[in-house]
Order: C-alpha cells, then sequence, then structure tokens
C-alpha cells in the first residue's frame, strides 16, 4: 500500500512560500496569490445577469464591489474576480449565481501582479508607457483591456490612478515578473 | 500601424493575426448539388487584387474578436474595421 502524501507544501505562481512582494521607488510590485478567477459568457440572447449583485462592465471597462470584480474580456464576455479565495471553487459558486450562463475555472491559468504607487498616477503611467502599446492617460481607473506584453498575452487592469493590475499567464509568471521588475527599477534611471 | 477597432478603437497591428481573404467567411453549402466544384474554388482559389481588400484579422492579444477589415494592399492603408460576426450577422 503507498503511503499517503502528507508533507505537500503549497506553492505560489512564482514558486515562493509566501507571495513575492518587492519596492522599486514609487513602485511596489506584488504577487497576488490568493486572487479567485472565473469567466463568465453569455449564451445566445441571454440577459445580462447580475451576479452577486455585481454589475457587469461595458466594454474595455472594470467595476469591483468589495472584494468582488469583474471586468469585460470580449463581447459577451467577463472574467470575475474575487478577492482571497484563491484556494475556494470560485468558478462553481459563480455558476450557482448564473446557472444559463457558461462558466469557466480561471485562478489556476493566470497570475496576478499588482502595482501600487506612492506618488499618484505618474509613475504607472510611466510603466505603461514602457510595457504595453496603449494610450496611457487615456487609460484611466476603471479600464481593463487584454493586450500583449514583451509576446506574451496580458491583462491589464488600472484598479485607481495609483493601482494597476497586469495578469499573465501563470507558466509565464517569472518572464512576466521580470518585464515587470526590470522596467520599474529603471524608470528612474 | 494600427487597426481601428470596432469596439476597442485603435489597436496595435501586432495584437493582431492576419487570416486571409473575407471570403473564407461564406463557406459553401456542403448538400447543394454543385458542392464539390463549389467546394474547389472555395479551398483553392482566391481573388489577389491590388487595391482594395477585405480580409480576416483575429484579435488575439485581445478580446479574440473576428473582424472584417478593408485594407488597400497597394498602401497598406487600412480603410475600416468592422465585426465578422456583424457582417455575417447582416448578411443572414
Amino acid at each position: 500500500m503507498i503511503e499517503p502524501v502528507t508533507d505537500l507544501a503549497p506553492i505560489t505562481a512564482l514558486g515562493g512560500t509566501v507571495p513575492r512582494s518587492e519596492i522599486f521607488g514609487a513602485l511596489t510590485l506584488s504577487e497576488n496569490a490568493g486572487l479567485a478567477l472565473a469567466s463568465l459568457a453569455l449564451r445566445k440572447d441571454q440577459e445580462m445577469p447580475k451576479p452577486f449583485g455585481l454589475p457587469l462592465p461595458e466594454v474595455g471597462k472594470a467595476v469591483s464591489m468589495g472584494g468582488l470584480a469583474a471586468f469585460w474580456t470580449g463581447r459577451g464576455q467577463w472574467m470575475i474576480e474575487a478577492a482571497g479565495r484563491g484556494e475556494t471553487d470560485f468558478a462553481a459558486a459563480l455558476k450557482a449565481e448564473v446557472p444559463k450562463a457558461c462558466v469557466s475555472e480561471q485562478t489556476d491559468g493566470w497570475v496576478a501582479f499588482d502595482i501600487a504607487s506612492t506618488q499618484g498616477a505618474a509613475p504607472i503611467e510611466a510603466l505603461m508607457a514602457r510595457l504595453v502599446n496603449l494610450d496611457s492617460t487615456g487609460f484611466g481607473p476603471g479600464c481593463a483591456t487584454r493586450t500583449g506584453l514583451e509576446h506574451m498575452s496580458v491583462f491589464v487592469i488600472r484598479r485607481s490612478e495609483d493601482r494597476l493590475t497586469v495578469m499573465g499567464m501563470r507558466t509565464f509568471a517569472d518572464a512576466l515578473w521580470h518585464a515587470l521588475a526590470v522596467t520599474a527599477r529603471r524608470l528612474d534611471d | 500601424m494600427l487597426i481601428p477597432h470596432p469596439l476597442l478603437g485603435l489597436r496595435d497591428s501586432q495584437e493582431f493575426t492576419y487570416f486571409g481573404d473575407a471570403s473564407l467567411m461564406w463557406r459553401p453549402d456542403p448538400e447543394a448539388p454543385e458542392a464539390e466544384a463549389a467546394f474547389c474554388e472555395y479551398v483553392f482559389l482566391r481573388d489577389n487584387p491590388a487595391g482594395v481588400h477585405r480580409e480576416l484579422w483575429f484579435h488575439e492579444q485581445g478580446d479574440r474578436s473576428w473582424l472584417v477589415v478593408t485594407r488597400d494592399t497597394t498602401t497598406h492603408e487600412i480603410l475600416g474595421a468592422e465585426l465578422a460576426s456583424d457582417v455575417k450577422g447582416a448578411a443572414q
């Protein structure tokens, strides 16, 4: 009989036992390991639902309410986020809210890095200008989009003037951290 | 080069992948009596115009939508872009 393995230790997408966090001048880059994600896609002609009372955002926008948030990912499609619920079956909870829609688990597919600025919007916009080909001044609080970053496909969400989240594919966690960290470190050069 | 995405505004063409002639959207009816000839044309024959061309672009690093982009093949000027689902919906 095979002995059950009881000494498994959970690790984050970057391989650590605790989420990584690092400060670069005015910017703090931190791994958000607890974020639960599930995608929601409407069926044809389905009415717009309000999962957990959350109003789903318009094209290119993001909304948040308490520990929940949603951003638009495509026509009739959104990603729903739940802070601190990464280890729960969030997709099942969402499916129970919107039984007619298509729901897919996404937590294990993505890694989320939060970027916070202590000096307002300027460092966030300077970082964006170096990393993504988007109009960073037009990408204000409440905007979210998918784009390319160093050949990786990422979601970029402007949470507020001084906060930005970048989500990339979990298998690229190290490469994405590297891209963000190197750019943030060189902002003052 | 920027693609005027109908929902998202001007976006970098590097976010897109090019698929080809927009006529690929109109797959022949396999039940039709002339289906074999129609499929031969559909699969192998393409117009190759020097000038205005309608073509399919996929917004791969974006909202994953298919667009019908009108482009001048001699100048690479992008003359317009529509959602392929709208183009197909309007035709049906």
